[in-house]
């Protein structure tokens, strides 16, 4: 008797697609190597084939065992439980964690580190449940005033700097603070 | 070999500027190896410029000893925090981090403290001894064909570590591979996979992608934990392990020392693969391997032992022939072109002062983890009483950071963040992220070597095999896969 889920189609239909979506776009590259038999597209092809049919067999333990584990396996962490949400609230508090940092990273070409480093600390320590307000504030402060000293004053690391003003202009102000300091202590 | 490591020490300890150093690179690499989000890499191309005003033997030195001290020091942060500061450090999370989830921190970073300093004292000894021997023997055994043959029997023991089922480990090995196509194919430099994005031209590179798929990815799996109110704090210990349980654990170390500098010793491998294949080996031969990646001690162990071994290792090749092994001696090719010699057979004869003291403080840096590394330890262990809230964003931040300025792309923080989102999934559905980090890893090194080899052969199967290191580790990660196969195909299909 079958034991599958809906979320055990679904997941095989997601590998499927991404096969015949990496199938297709490899035509876009399929040019011949004058010293290379095989071409570009020969080892990814080959990956394709190979993942289409371990995807295949994936199915079909889905399908006849259902999300058991498969016995004798090594390496597998006690961490992979079921978790259950008891509310709405903690799934959107969820889906939030895992869109901030992908803002954050997208919003660091046009924005820069200095300008959005800050609110990204602020923003993350709430939506992982601190509540006190000073407590958020101060290791914020604290965090983004250690990065600031780490990587721009000891080790001079280029950070993005944006391209928008303000923050751009913010960035050339935190630079220059930046050489400042450095002439004035001989570094 | 002992007159020329006297002398080799007399010249490291002789000027005061060098110990100063040497103490920097040991402490440096260390740190910069247990800060969440930056490694010894970030370290070393940071320092790469300023080798220019040093002599050519400190400057490869400092290197030297970063290596080795930055390789133990991502043990840390691999255990309390689930981030490897390298890729060689991967394996190391996989029993590391549930032991610290089960209040046993302290025995897993003091096996790593103690490991490390074993593979790395033991590698450097090996290498002192028969460096111009091995690679002797390298250059006329190994080539193209039989690093082609260590990837598929490496990526073969891989896919049955980790995942759910063994479709699940191959289904992540797989996909690990086909991300690593993305840029460049590595024989005519055609673009793949870009999706219109020139900067993926240069491909996926492996820090952004690691610290994704173990670092953010964990942040994400605690912060779930979180929001529904199942978050637990990781416990801290200082109890380190007894002398007895590390000595049950004797055939373990001996055979890492062994695995791992077989791999360090092979040009374009390095210790990551040394790491999984020690953790590899120590599962095939455990009577438990059901407790492997639940905390065991062993794996621990293996894959810190088999890391710190092919440091020493990964330096015959960057010396003997000048290839480097991996990314960190890469950047030491940087620091002999910066000083206008070439890493080679001729080093060995032009510059054999250079040589001696590298090998003379790799073995004193390996022998400095085991008294700094514990004093270092047992501050560090600290951080795990930072409550979540506030070291998930420290952590995120430096992992950004780090990613960033590898390549200067902010790509590169967007696919780190993607890879967090991924893994997170991926894990939740029992695909194996170590299966995925070692695709990525080795799929490049694996194609490259695969594409020189056939055209070393002439596309001729048979005379691919004829080569007996070819044969022997075909032969074996076939039957890995075929035994895999049948186990998965009879579990399956049985009712």
């Amino acid at each position: 008797m079958s034991r599958l889920k809906t979320n055990h189609i679904v997941e095989t239909l997601i590998w499927l697609t991404f096969i015949v979506v990496f199938f297709v776009y490899s035509f876009e590259f399929n040019q011949e190597i004058e010293i290379y038999i095989f071409g570009a597209t020969g080892w990814p092809r080959v990956i394709l084939g190979l993942l289409l049919l371990v995807t295949l067999g994936n199915f079909l333990h889905l399908y006849k065992k259902g999300s058991e584990i498969q016995q004798g396996r090594v390496g597998i962490t006690d961490e992979e439980e079921n978790i259950s949400y008891n509310s709405i609230v903690s799934i959107w508090k969820l889906i939030a964690i895992l869109c901030l940092p992908l803002i954050f990273a997208w919003s660091l070409k046009p924005v820069g580190f200095y300008s959005a480093t800050p609110v990204f600390i602020v923003l993350i320590i709430l939506l992982l449940g601190e509540k006190r307000i000073k407590w958020v504030l101060g290791i914020a402060l604290f965090i983004y005033l250690l990065l600031i000293v780490l990587f721009m004053v000891i080790l001079n690391a280029p950070l993005p700097q944006g391209n928008i003003s303000p923050f751009y202009d913010f960035s050339a102000f935190m630079l220059t603070l930046n050489t400042n300091l450095h002439q004035s202590l001989n570094f | 070999m002992i007159d020329n490591f006297i002398s080799g020490s007399a010249a490291l300890f002789g000027d005061p500027f060098t110990i100063g150093i040497f103490v920097f690179g040991v402490i440096g690499g260390m740190l910069f190896g247990a800060i969440p989000g930056v490694s010894m890499l970030t370290l070393a191309a940071i320092l790469l410029p300023f080798t220019a005003s040093l002599e050519p033997a400190q400057g490869v030195m400092l290197f030297a000893v970063i290596y080795c001290t930055g390789t133990y020091g991502g043990a840390i942060t691999a255990i309390l925090f689930n981030i490897p500061g390298a890729p060689e450090n991967a394996p190391t999370a996989f029993d590391g981090y549930p032991m610290t989830r089960k209040g046993q921190s302290g025995k897993a970073v003091g096996a790593a403290v103690l490991c490390s300093a074993i593979g790395g004292i033991s590698s450097a000894l090996i290498m002192m001894a028969a460096t111009e021997p091995l690679a002797n023997w390298a250059i006329s055994n190994i080539g193209p064909p039989e690093i082609f043959a260590l990837v598929f029997f490496g990526l073969a023991v891989a896919s049955s570590v980790g995942g759910r089922t063994m479709w699940k480990g191959w289904m992540s090995v797989l996909l690990g591979l086909l991300v690593a196509t993305i840029g460049q194919d590595p024989v005519g430099g055609i673009n793949r996979y870009n999706f219109g994005f020139s900067d993926l031209a240069a491909g996926i590179a492996f820090v952004p992608a690691i610290m994704g798929f173990f670092a953010v990815s964990e942040i994400f799996v605690q912060a779930e934990k979180k929001a529904v109110g199942k978050y637990e704090a990781p416990k801290m210990s200082l109890d380190f392990p007894t002398m007895m349980e590390l000595w049950t654990h004797k055939i373990a170390v001996i055979r890492s020392i062994l695995v791992g500098f077989f791999c360090g010793i092979l040009p374009g491998i390095g210790a990551t693969l040394a790491a999984f294949m020690g953790y590899g080996e120590a599962v095939r031969w455990s009577k438990n391997k059901e407790s492997f990646g639940k905390g065991n001690l062993e794996g621990v162990i293996s894959s810190e032992t088999a890391n710190n071994a092919a440091t020493g290792a990964a330096m015959i090749p960057l010396l003997a022939l000048g290839l480097p092994g991996g990314a960190m001696t890469a950047l030491m090719v940087g620091v002999f072109q910066m000083h206008d010699l070439e890493p080679g057979p001729m080093v060995f004869y032009n510059s054999p002062d250079l040589i001696w003291i590298v090998f003379a403080a790799m073995f004193y840096a390996n022998l400095s983890i085991l008294f700094i590394g514990i004093i270092e330890t047992k501050t560090i262990m600290y951080l795990l009483k930072i409550p979540f809230q506030f070291l998930a964003p420290m952590i995120l931040l430096l992992a950004s950071i780090g990613s960033y300025i590898g390549r200067g792309l902010v790509l590169d923080v967007i696919i780190m963040f993607g890879a967090g989102i991924m893994g997170f999934l991926l894990r939740r559905s029992g695909y194996s992220i170590p299966g995925i980090v070692l695709g990525i890893i080795l799929g490049k090194i694996g194609e490259q070597n695969f594409a020189q080899g056939m055209q070393m052969v002439h596309y001729d199967v048979l005379e691919y095999l004829s080569r007996p290191i070819c044969l022997l580790l075909i032969i074996a990660g076939s039957l890995t896969l075929i035994t895999g196969i049948y186990k998965a195909l009879s579990y399956s299909l049985k009712s």
